[in-house]
């Protein structure tokens, strides 16, 4: 199995790679995007960006010259005629620079990709939410080489999706930056925190009614605040436990580590570490944590001590225990 | 932006639609628009004649979440009662994963000729492209991105990112898979131009548009315990169908937010005034040709808790 995982700056793609990735991927703001457009938003991610030209072209190089792969994400949900020009400028300034693949989410995007015959690699970003083997060969037929699936998805629902598309590879989360809904139908705004942040993590105050109007009795009342205490508790799981790290600064939250080698055995060729915008340090130590897992599994330890061990990587409270943190809960029940 | 007149011709022409999740409510729909716009609080369109028009279609199904793709016996009784109704139908689908993919394939095969399939996953569109050339498919609300952030503070939020829709590669995109029309919400600070697309019919969905979907479904998950709440391959007991949650954020922040409301694993807002009003001129324009009403599955009516709806047990949770 490959690891991609992400950098937002050039220095660090040495360590990085040294660290045991084996591809990287990043966003650009096209040259000319602010300006023209009012915004640096490109790839959902306003910081944290390469820079384009010599910067991307240096990055790119520096990429190569390390043994990885560099893969560029161009995974906004949709965008307009006009933007597209811009990105598809970017997307052969890439190309040229001698990048790898292309992450991307927007459909018209992929079309403009594929038909403008780039050397890269088309990879479908998560933001597509390719849920099933249809969608996939969908993607395939324009060109896709690799599907990124989404979060919220079971080990058997990616294994179904592999057999029916046995052409595409396909790469899944194993590690940080949880989504409490689904991100490619998402339609909101990541405010800033001050007029509320990400709606997901807002606070709204609830108030249940029966479909036909009535307020719940005490005791559905008791039923439904227990159940919106344990998802809070959940969603502080998938946003990091608080976005904390154990004292040596490995980062708690969004976790597949157990299920490396069931995902290995669906037909997962590809394993991702999210987290763009986070320090160099927290990077780091979650790539740490993947290689030392995925090296054990290619050492032959069988799924169980495999478990053990990735558990035994964060030292500090187990926060496992509970499975909130697990981006495959189901594997809990396998070993 | 009050809808002159004079200006109100192509209104009377609007399809008026409901779509239903749960066959359940279809005996005891009223099938004329003027009640349903009364029910729903929806601001009286221009033209009285629009309002004293029948519905002429139903859809039938959810676009939010696989646990509510209907039972071929409800999609038979379905075709049934808009056959005797005399009324055109709209199968509604959400995004899938293969078992998903399955039952909808059966649920194809028990459509009319010329049926609508609403699609929000294109997997699912692949899938009629291939196998149900003779169905139509419409694009959903899912496929037809844009931003529709109930928080968003001013029009400038809104703008940031414009919507792909009604750019001639998407549609000839779309209509690569005989895809022509699409659906749509009305976003938060709309001008009757956003609902303008250049070669696709357009369905608007009303008063309600949805801002966000998940595959975890929070009131999906109130029958379990532990580790097994909250996870995508929930059996739910289809608690949406029960329960709404309204969602309201502290004053000093959301003085400005749309009324919004959680149903199952979605969270969906009330148009306001305004918003009502662009689409009504859009309607009057010509650029929007059916509205689509919820029959079920939307926010119920939030009115002032007595102390008696407090104190009473509706029943098993």
């Amino acid at each position: 199995m490959r690891i991609t995982a992400p950098i937002s700056r050039a220095e660090e793609i040495g360590p990085m790679l040294a660290a045991g990735a084996d591809e990287l991927y990043f966003g650009v703001v096209p040259l000319g995007w602010a300006e023209r457009f009012g915004v640096s938003t490109v790839n959902r991610r306003t910081f944290g960006n390469l820079e384009d030209g010599d910067g991307l072209r240096r990055a790119v190089g520096a990429i190569r010259d390390g043994g990885g792969e560099a893969s560029l994400a161009l995974n906004g949900q949709q965008y307009t005629a006009e933007r597209l020009e811009l990105l598809l400028g970017l997307a052969q300034r890439f190309a040229a620079a001698g990048g790898n693949a292309v992450i991307v989410g927007d459909m018209v995007l992929l079309d403009t990709l594929a038909r403008a015959g780039l050397d890269l690699r088309l990879h479908i970003s998560s933001i597509a939410a390719c849920r099933n083997g249809e969608a996939a060969l969908f993607y395939q037929d324009f060109g896709a080489a690799r599907v990124v699936f989404p979060r919220h998805m079971t080990l058997a629902e990616m294994a179904d999706v592999a057999v029916a598309a046995p052409e595409l590879e396909f790469e899944a989360f194993v590690l940080n930056d949880g989504c409490l809904f689904d991100e490619g139908v998402c339609h909101t705004i990541h405010l800033p925190m001050q007029l509320g942040g990400p709606i997901c993590m807002d606070s709204y105050e609830l108030d249940y009614r029966r479909q036909d109007g009535c307020a719940p009795s005490a005791r559905e009342q008791a039923t439904l605040d227990a159940n919106d205490e344990a998802y809070q508790r959940w969603a502080w799981h998938k946003f990091s436990c608080g976005f904390s790290t154990t004292d040596s600064g490995q980062p708690f939250g969004p976790c597949g580590l157990c299920a490396i080698p069931f995902l290995a055995a669906h037909g997962i060729s590809t394993i991702k570490i999210a987290g763009r915008e986070t320090p160099t340090e927290r990077k780091l130590k979650s790539l740490e944590l993947v290689r030392a897992t995925l090296d054990r599994m290619d050492g032959g330890a069988d799924p169980a001590a495999l478990a053990d061990f990735a558990r035994s990587l964060r030292a500090g409270p187990d926060r496992c225990a509970e499975g909130y943190m697990c981006y495959y809960p189901e594997v809990l029940h396998e070993v | 932006m009050a809808v002159s007149g004079a200006s109100a011709g192509a209104i009377v022409h609007t399809e008026i639609a409901v779509a239903v999740t749960d066959g359940r409510g279809l005996p005891g729909l009223d099938w004329r628009a003027g009640p349903l716009f009364a029910a729903l609080r929806l601001t009286p369109p221009p033209s009285a004649g629009l309002a004293r028009r029948a519905v002429s279609r139903l859809h039938l199904g959810n676009e939010f979440c696989e646990r509510l793709i209907p039972s071929p016996t409800l999609l038979r009784r379905t075709i049934g009662v808009a056959d005797a109704a005399g009324l055109a139908l709209t199968l509604a689908t959400p995004a899938v994963p293969d078992q998903g993919l399955a039952k909808l394939r059966r649920l194809f095969r028990l459509l009319p000729d010329g049926a609508e399939v609403v699609v929000n996953d294109y997997g699912v569109l692949r899938l009629l492209a291939r196998e149900f050339p003779v169905l139509e498919p419409v694009a959903g609300r899912q496929l037809c991105k844009m931003i529709k952030d109930p928080r968003l503070p001013t029009e400038q939020w809104a703008r940031l990112n414009p919507p792909g829709l009604g750019s001639p590669e998407f549609e000839a995109l779309l209509g690569r898979f005989g895809i022509r029309r699409a659906e749509v919400d009305v976003p938060p600070f709309a001008r009757p131009a956003d609902l303008r697309v250049g070669g696709l019919a357009l369905s608007v969905h009303a008063p309600f548009g949805y801002a966000l979907r998940g595959r975890v479904c929070r009131i999906g998950s109130l029958r379990f315990e532990g580790a097994a709440k909250f996870r995508p391959d929930q059996a739910c007991a289809r608690e949406c169908l029960r329960w709404s949650c309204r969602l309201t954020r502290p004053a000093d922040r959301g003085d400005r937010d749309l009324d919004s409301f959680q149903r199952g694993n979605s969270i969906f807002y009330r148009h306001d005034g305004n918003m009502q009003q662009a689409m009504w001129q859009a309607a009057a324009s010509g650029w929007i040709d059916r509205i689509v009403l919820p029959g079920d599955w939307r926010q119920p009516d939030f009115g002032v808790t007595t102390e008696e709806d407090r104190h009473a047990d509706h029943g098993p949770d």
